[in-house]
């Protein structure tokens, strides 16, 4: 009944204001991300990045993540780590420490940095070679 | 829309017959896709009248869009929700390695044979323990066409194109990868890249 | 006489020989029919199938079989159906009989060579990725084109692939020993083109192995051929190893320049690098082979290079310039008529001459190369007195030949595998007038006494009779002996015995006893363009400035010009040269020019451009066509095809490319020598290069180059092997 004249509707709203911190929390949250949702905390990942899943909302929308508050407005898309970026696209339903597909080699690159392409550690590309013809320098 | 219930029938019955009368008796059948002529008979010229003068229609359209408001949109938010991917997506090149942190790649440059855009050029040597390597393992990311040849043709799965789209860049000279460029965008992606070899090798 | 080992070891291997041949065709001389896949073809007695089936087009796949070395017959993969025959046979060892039909094609054929495939297979480690003969290697391409697209191996599981060690063989050939399909082609090289018994096989069944039974080191001044021959990846070129894949490469045809022969070579180049050279089949000159130094120093064309453009400032330091300041440095200098000029052993014709041109409008004759040669008599204005005038395919047919100071094995090895082919084949016997050398074949020695060509002038030695009663004799004398204080005696009394051969032995005019080999490779087209041999009259003439072209050898140093001479070095290596110059010119080496080389038989050949000269160097003529502009001696030539018509016009047959152009002067340079002082010198005689080690470094490239230098410790590293032994003969 409540779902025919859309009270459920409005049910959610609330739930979607008091899950972003009430009315203030809410229009920071929306100034940052120009949309408020409400789901529920499936992990945090080592940058401080919060998933969440939300199976209300359409396939596509149901599972997102809010970039950690150090970011401020200078979120990036690239600032999801590998080991989330499956689940976020949609690739598997495992989370990361759930997935027997993962490896964790000692190698792998621990401290994940967004595209940092036109900040001062942007990659520059360099020769690998050495040089090909050596010359003849005069004896002293 | 007379003709066009015509046209059908008579094509119907053709066909019906023998597809071959037709194409001897030549094409009748036609669809008029261009704006018909408005009929001006006195009612249609009231009925339009009308909804120009009470702006029907805008408002109709205003209804349609405010209504939109209380729906679910049907567009993701990116980048705090990204669009599905499959395993096989060809994204960003990296260069493997061995669980024992060994690179993979032994420079047999079949990779580069195959690359229809000649955007990998690699230059090898003998590494100091005899084994054959590469000294310059270089794609340029501009010239690739994300064809996954490479891939296919490695036989130590060692070049592979990852699962990152993200990785576009403010100047040219940032997308001519190097071989240190494409080792630790390896590192950086291995558990993903891992993923996606599990989640498809049934097929391979 | 016992020559060759594995042609008499082996049965099938003396079909191929001319006795066996011979001996047939004496029976029955005539040709009959027989069909290739239904095709006629008429053959001589003798004749194998696989031969039969070349002469009509068909290509029988093998392994083992090549045409320059003895029929082995064990690879199987020539396996052909023979009609009426019950099982296929061996196309590279059989000799077709009259009326044979043979089916190249066949469905027992096809089979045949599948099974054999699959044999090789099963025993074959299939790592083509890592294999460096991956692309150009035979069993790959057969197996694609004959053998089954499915495998039937299971065995991995239980015994496993086979595999081997690798041996150490050497500084310059790998062994990836598991690849090895046991052709033993390599075997067979060795034992009869290089005549170094070293290698052969172990065991048998999958535990065949083929080494060198004892650790020991594979070196030989032709070592480098066996990488071509292996058709597979056992044998692979070590400096060249992993570098490339031949589709990668761009080939360029050029000749090699580190010894006079004039080998035909391919330059392998990708990125403005030279990765390797190849043999370039040339039947006249080097048929298929490579001697090892040509082959194998171009890494000496990475290094101590020059670069820039040097010029001595006031402190007496060399200092990198641009090309403007230093030309016109050395332009002030050459505003003189008292210049010199040296030419080196690499020296390209077109430098040459318009070096010539310059100091001739400056108003200078003295221009020299480094090599000495006696210019009394008719000197070099007869080309028989300094060319190998009876061409080097030509050698082959000889049935006595006398060397006098020279070792063929390191100053021309493909000459010397000429010499070594005749020997096995064609019953030659070798004189030998000099120290005792191992020349990988039997030779009488004569002697080291300069008295013994007099002896033999004069028929009072017991060799004379040999010389007379050959039907095929020739005399190669070193150019080396010859560069002697009384090297013009030498060249007398030689040129007499080689007249006094020819009217004895009655040899035909085609014929020409007389044979000078060179050892550098711009000695002749130097002569032939009127350079003067030696340096000794520098020395008494003090010019003002002294133009070295790539003279590296030392043969004038700083002392013998004095202080105030001012030295202008051009070339290409930071050498001897370079270390004496107060201006060094950066020039281009012979893979990076189009330069024109006479080899020591008079051919013109010319190299092409593989790859551009490194930093500000240029090609020669082009640094001296500038020079000449800014001295305000402008020489006429822009183009390099205006060049080459100005070299056309001193010496023609230097731009007739390819084409030998022989020298017919050799009566009148012998009359001419009559009036020469016959006093020899006590002195005995020798040859510079006497043992493997000192074939390795002779010019600027190879002595920059460190696979060289890697050969020579190898060497030394050999003597102190306890298998090693001191060769006799």
């Amino acid at each position: 009944m409540a779902k025919l004249i859309g009270l459920d509707k409005l049910a959610n709203y609330f739930r979607v204001i008091k899950h972003n911190g009430g009315i203030l929390g809410s229009i920071k949250t929306l100034l940052r991300t120009d949309d408020l949702k409400f789901g529920t905390l499936v992990g945090v990942d080592k940058l401080g990045n919060k998933y969440f899943e939300n199976n209300l909302y359409f396939y596509g929308r149901n599972r997102w993540v809010v970039y950690h508050e150090k970011f401020g407005l200078n979120y990036d898309g690239s600032l999801v780590p590998s080991e989330w970026y499956g689940w976020l696209h949609y690739k598997t339903d495992y989370l990361p420490h759930e997935d027997p597909g993962r490896p964790k080699h000692k190698w792998m690159i621990q401290d994940w940095s967004e595209n940092l392409s036109g900040s001062d550690k942007q990659y520059v590309p360099y020769g690998t070679t050495r040089t090909k013809v050596e010359g003849w320098t005069p004896p002293k | 829309m007379e003709k066009m219930l015509s046209g059908v029938k008579l094509y119907s019955v053709c066909s019906r017959v023998t597809p071959r009368t037709l194409a001897v008796s030549g094409r009748t059948y036609y669809k008029y896709v261009n704006d018909k002529e408005e009929s001006l008979a006195f009612k249609d010229l009231i009925d339009r009248g009308i909804h120009t003068s009470f702006l029907t229609e805008i408002c109709r359209g205003f209804f349609v869009a405010f209504g939109h408001i209380f729906k679910e949109p049907a567009t993701i938010n990116y980048p705090f929700e990204k669009g599905p991917l499959s395993p096989r997506f060809r994204g960003e090149h990296a260069l493997r390695r061995y669980p024992s942190g060994e690179e993979r790649c032994i420079a047999c440059k079949l990779c580069e044979a195959i690359c229809p855009a000649q955007a990998i050029t690699i230059e090898a040597e003998e590494r100091a323990d005899g084994s054959r390597r590469t000294t310059r393992y270089d794609i340029d990311m501009t010239k690739c066409i994300y064809c996954g040849f490479c891939q296919e043709a490695c036989p130590v799965d060692a070049i592979v194109e990852g699962p990152n789209f993200e990785f576009s860049t403010e100047s040219h000279e940032e997308l001519l990868y190097n071989k240190d460029k494409l080792l630790s965008n390896g590192d950086k992606w291995e558990s993903e890249i891992a993923s996606n070899i599990h989640a498809d090798h049934l097929y391979r | 006489m016992l020559r060759g080992p594995l042609t008499k070891a082996l049965p099938c291997a003396r079909i191929l020989s001319p006795v066996k041949t011979l001996s047939t065709s004496a029976i029955n001389n005539e040709k009959f029919e027989v069909f290739i896949d239904d095709k006629k073809v008429m053959v001589d007695p003798g004749t194998t199938v696989l031969q039969a089936a070349a002469m009509v087009g068909v290509e029988i796949p093998r392994f083992c079989y090549h045409e320059r070395l003895s029929v082995a017959g064990n690879c199987r993969m020539c396996l052909v159906e023979v009609e009426k025959s019950a099982k296929p046979v061996a196309a590279c060892a059989m000799p077709v009989m009259k009326g044979w039909r043979v089916k190249t094609n066949s469905e027992m054929t096809r089979r045949a060579r599948e099974g054999v495939m699959e044999f090789l297979l099963v025993n074959h480690p299939l790592d083509c990725p890592i294999c460096d003969q991956g692309g150009e290697c035979d069993l790959q391409d057969q197996s694609m084109a004959f053998g089954s697209d499915r495998s039937r191996f299971t065995d991995i599981d239980h015994s496993g692939k086979r595999a081997v060690e690798d041996k150490d063989i050497g500084p310059l050939v790998k062994t990836i020993m598991t690849r090895c399909i046991h052709c033993t082609r390599c075997i067979r090289f060795a034992s009869e083109v290089a005549g170094v018994d070293d290698l052969g096989t172990t065991g048998r069944g999958s535990d065949m192995q083929v080494g060198t039974y004892v650790e020991k080191l594979f070196l030989s001044e032709l070592s480098g051929n066996v990488i071509d021959l292996c058709p597979v990846g056992a044998l692979t070129s070590k400096p060249y190893s992993f570098t490339a894949r031949p589709w990668e490469t761009r080939k360029t045809e050029s000749v090699d320049v580190l010894d006079a022969v004039g080998s035909n070579i391919i330059v392998s180049t990708r990125t403005g690098e030279v990765l390797r050279i190849l043999p370039r089949l040339n039947e006249d000159i080097n048929e298929e082979w490579l001697a090892d130094k040509g082959r194998f120093a171009y890494d000496g064309l990475k290094r101590q290079r020059l670069l820039t453009p040097f010029v001595r400032n006031c402190q007496g330091q060399l200092i990198a310039t641009e090309w403007e300041d230093a030309l016109i440095a050395v332009a002030q200098k050459l505003q003189t008529s008292e210049i010199a000029g040296v030419v080196g052993s690499l020296a390209d014709a077109e430098s040459m001459v318009a070096l010539k041109d310059l100091l001739n409008r400056l108003g200078s004759e003295d221009l020299y190369t480094e090599y000495p040669f006696p210019l009394e008599g008719s000197g070099t204005d007869l080309r028989s007195s300094y060319l190998l005038n009876n061409k080097i395919a030509r050698v082959e047919d000889a049935d006595l030949v006398l060397l006098i100071g020279t070792n063929p094995r390191f100053e021309a090895p493909l000459f010397n595998a000429r010499l070594r082919k005749g020997y096995l084949t064609n019953e030659l016997d070798v004189g030998y007038i000099g120290p005792k050398v191992d020349l990988r074949y039997d030779y009488e020695h004569l002697g080291e006494s300069t008295d013994l060509i007099k002896q033999l002038a004069s028929g009072s030695h017991a060799f004379s009779k040999k010389l007379a009663c050959a039907k095929k004799p020739l005399i190669v004398v070193g150019a080396d002996l010859l560069s002697r204080p009384d090297g013009a005696a030498i060249l007398a009394l030689v040129q007499q015995l080689a007249a006094k051969v020819t009217t004895d032995a009655n040899v035909s005019s085609e014929w020409k006893v007389l044979n000078v080999l060179q050892k550098a490779a711009s000695q002749v087209a130097a002569l032939d363009l009127g350079y003067k041999p030696g340096t000794a009259s520098i020395r008494d003439k003090k010019p003002k400035v002294l133009f070295l072209l790539g003279s590296d050898e030392g043969t004038i140093s700083r002392g013998d010009v004095g202080q105030d001479c001012f030295i202008i070095y051009q070339g290409h290596h930071g050498d001897h040269g370079a270390s004496i110059a107060d201006a060094i010119l950066p020039g281009a080496a012979y893979t990076e020019k189009q330069g024109t080389y006479v080899n020591t038989e008079g051919r013109a050949q010319q190299t092409l451009t593989a790859v551009s000269p490194p930093g500000l160097a240029r090609e020669d003529w082009k640094i001296i066509r500038a020079l000449s502009e800014i001295i305000g001696e402008k020489l006429p030539y822009d183009t390099l095809l205006e060049i080459r018509d100005r070299l056309g016009q001193v010496a023609p047959h230097l731009i007739r490319y390819g084409e030998l152009e022989e020298a017919n002067y050799a009566e009148q340079a012998t009359e001419l020598a009559k009036g020469v002082s016959s006093n020899l010198s006590s002195e005995p005689v020798d040859v510079k290069q006497k043992n493997l080690e000192d074939y390795y470094m002779t010019d600027p490239v190879s002595r920059a180059s460190g696979t060289m230098a890697k050969c020579i410790q190898a060497v030394h590293k050999q003597k102190q092997s306890k298998y090693y032994e001191e060769a006799v003969n």
